[in-house]
């Protein structure tokens, strides 16, 4: 092995990557347009659902529950409709996500120690909106009743379950401080595997592969010229986010350096295997971009960065395991924010070892086949 | 005018050779889309059920056990086990082996017997915010009502009588979409961002790879004007996408069953204004690019992220930044999902979608006349 020949390749990769001028200023958009899409977008919490208020009963209990909505700051009421009949085109109009119907004797069916139900309807149009607006409507009820308890002095006295229901590790919820540790790992993937695999297919495409092999080089030299400039660049990409999400998302870093190094090592030759299996099925460039995309929707889907799997339907889960970036996820979110060690984290970690060894022994074994031939 | 459109087919007809030629391509522009749909449809849900959870009961009495079963019964946490003291839940969560963990405290059982307090605590791992949001709503709303069951058993072994405090409880009602199916959601978006990356990603390297192959140089010395080669590469496309659109109309509603309430006629033309936004990003990238990587990359980048972010399709963009918004109404998938979805799901009409099909033509109009522009330079 000679430094300098790999030396050589290296730098003809960094000029190449040079002189094209569009795609050096892609390469350190892209992690940063990234960032400020997934931080803030994915990232946003729902809150502030603008909520339309039939209220029939007209009475101080019905005032109260109106108020309760209010001040969850879950919920803004903006209008106040007469019936139900205008409500329909309100949600059609998307002036409001939520509606909350109080019947008529609901203050009265209180009084007398009866279960009064209180009508909340959500836009099913929207599928998160809808979750999480069910999901505080439950909440809000539920403190409402707490409120109606404690107003009946007639049974103080009676039991009391004090549940504290306490969030570890990432108490505000921020979804971007989850979002972040995850990003890492995708734009690494996402890097590596687009910008390597053109790179190699286009070697063969254009014929200078084969001028390259009747130089000295050999194929280990070639494949680490070929191949470091690329992990230098996702390296620079990552920093680029891990800084733009401690310093500008202000999120928490509570993990040990040495897990995430791990972590990122093994995916990152998981990731370079990928590229280079990648590069070996393509002839052209534009199919190494397709079976990139093939790769890349089913990764981003099933791996729960953006869609968390307890969400998915038991069928698919099993498919879920066979995603490399799955383990890398719980490896680095765990390692960010819980502070997990390397002994917590062994199954995933094997697991990543495992792709690691497997994806990238593959792709270079079969690499120098390819250059034999 | 006859030789115009005689030289404009006969490209279409070598770009449809092209790409029947290379079975890849055809896998990539048919077959792929409907993987992915079926992926997504079956895959994305934003409902969260099944949260592992483990339990951590120091009690042991009947009343830690049935306050327990609650939980597994709630069909939003699945407990997976108990764990012998706060170790075990601490190794839990290291773990990422559960999400939730219940925890009753010593003397639960003969507190709320006696009338007393009864400890229980929730934790909840934060690092996946969308489960730990639900899980702590849930976990609050389902403490209430049993925290009123253990008062009313208590009033009714007193002899107290039944308790004479009434309770609300929420009923809610999903409207469009009652069983909330995910898919309803998401399958109108997901076509459009689909077609997105279709038409962009392919017109964004057609012209580049011509230029690279050095055929360009000689497509410009025949009589073809500037002009009719665009259409020309353009069309096979444009004619995909618009195949795209009716295979996958065809597998949503004829296998998940999304029903088409509104007028056709507003999707059909919305869908054929939106292609050719998409074809129009497409040129304007392929004249920009200086190489196939950077084609490929750029086309990447313009087609799947707004795509599939700034689009609506997926993630609500009201809670979303006020420039971030801005720039969502730059691409032109966040009008093409606004369509779709009040075509399919809320059986809109002409009058509701008139401005997103008026900005989409707008938008075509000033694509196509931009990427003309950059196209015509790169020549010159």
């Amino acid at each position: 092995m000679s430094l300098r020949r790999v030396r050589l390749i290296m730098w003809k990769e960094l000029l190449q990557l040079r002189r094209d001028r569009l795609l050096l200023p892609l390469v350190f958009i892209m992690p940063i347009m990234y960032v400020i899409m997934f931080g803030y977008v994915v990232g946003s919490d729902v809150r502030n659902l603008s909520t339309a208020v039939v209220d029939h009963d007209r009475t101080v209990t019905s005032q109260r529950i109106i108020d309760a909505f209010s001040s969850s700051g879950y919920f803004v009421v903006t209008q106040r409709p007469e019936s139900e009949a205008s409500l329909q085109p309100l949600i059609d109009s998307g002036k409001a996500k939520v509606a909350l119907v109080i019947e008529r004797g609901t203050e009265a069916s209180l009084a007398r120690g009866e279960t009064v139900p209180l009508s909340v309807i959500v836009d099913g149009a929207d599928s998160k909106t809808a979750s999480v607006a069910s999901g505080y409507a439950a909440e809000t009820v539920a403190a409402l009743d707490r409120e109606l308890l404690a107003k009946a002095g007639r049974v103080s006295g009676g039991p009391v379950l004090d549940a504290r229901v306490r969030v570890m590790f990432n108490p505000s919820l921020k979804s971007v401080n989850a979002m972040v540790p995850g990003l890492v790992a995708s734009i690494l993937m996402l890097s590596i595997m687009v910008i390597m695999s053109q790179a190699v297919v286009r070697e063969r495409a254009r014929g200078t592969l084969e001028q390259m092999m009747v130089t000295p080089i050999t194929r280990a030299e070639y494949l680490t010229g070929k191949v470091l400039p690329y992990v230098g660049v996702a390296a620079i990409q990552m920093t680029f986010v891990v800084l733009i999400g401690l310093y500008w998302f202000d999120v928490p870093f509570n993990g040990s350096v040495w897990t995430v190094a791990l972590g990122l090592v093994l995916f990152t030759l998981t990731s370079i295997g990928m590229g280079l299996l990648i590069s070996l099925v393509s002839r052209t460039q534009q199919q190494a971009q397709q079976t990139v995309m093939f790769v890349l929707i089913p990764t981003m889907v099933l791996s729960g960065f953006i869609f968390p799997i307890e969400s998915m339907p038991p069928a698919i889960v099993p498919l879920t395991y066979l995603i490399p970036l799955r383990y890398a996820l719980v490896v680095l979110r765990s390692a960010f924010l819980k502070g997990s060690g390397v002994v917590d984290l062994w199954a995933p970690l094997s697991a990543m070892v495992a792709f690691a060894v497997g994806v990238f022994g593959l792709a270079v074994s079969r690499f120098r086949k390819r250059l034999a031939e | 005018m006859r030789a115009a459109a005689t030289r404009v087919f006969a490209i279409a007809r070598k770009e449809f050779i092209h790409i029947s030629r290379d079975w890849r391509m055809i896998v990539a522009v048919l077959v792929l889309p409907l993987l992915q749909l079926l992926l997504f449809a079956y895959a994305i849900s934003f409902d969260v059920r099944n949260v592992p959870s483990v339990v951590l009961d120091l009690d042991r009495t009947a009343a830690s056990r049935s306050y327990l079963d609650a939980y597994s019964k709630s069909g939003f946490f699945e407990v997976r086990g108990s764990v012998a003291d706060f170790a075990g839940v601490d190794d839990a969560f290291n773990r990422s082996e559960a999400r939730v963990a219940i925890v009753v405290q010593r003397g639960f059982g003969s507190a709320l017997a006696a009338g007393g307090t009864g400890s229980v605590s929730v934790l909840i791992d934060g690092s996946e915010p969308n489960s730990a949001q639900l899980g702590q709503t849930y976990a609050v709303a389902l403490n209430q009502s049993l925290g009123r069951k253990a008062l009313a058993s208590w009033a009714e072994s007193r002899g107290l009588g039944t308790l004479r405090v009434g309770s609300l409880e929420p009923r809610i009602q999903s409207w469009y979409n009652p069983g909330r199916r995910s898919a309803d959601f998401l399958i109108p978006g997901l076509m459009i961002v689909i077609i997105m990356i279709v038409t962009i990603q392919q017109t964004a390297v057609t012209l580049v790879k011509e230029r690279e192959n050095g055929t360009l140089e000689q497509l410009l010395e025949s009589p073809l004007t500037q002009s009719e080669l665009i259409v020309g590469k353009v069309l096979p496309w444009a004619v995909l996408g618009v195949v795209d659109t009716a295979l996958i109309t065809a597998v949503s509603m004829g296998i998940f069953g999304i029903p088409l309430r509104g007028d056709v006629s507003v999707l059909a033309v919305g869908i054929g204004l939106f292609i050719l936004c998409a074809l129009s990003v497409g040129l304007a990238i392929s004249a920009v690019a200086p190489s196939l990587e950077s084609a490929n990359i750029a086309g990447l980048l313009v087609s799947f992220l707004p795509g599939f972010m700034l689009s609506g399709m997926a993630f609500p963009l009201d809670s979303i930044p006020v420039p971030l918004q801005v720039i969502s109404y730059l691409f032109p998938a966040r009008y093409m999902v606004e369509i779709a979805r009040g075509v399919f799901l809320r059986g809109a009409s002409w009058t509701i979608l008139a401005p997103q099909v008026l900005s989409l033509t707008a938008y075509a109009l000033i694509g196509l006349g931009v990427a003309t522009v950059l196209n015509r330079r790169k020549r010159a």
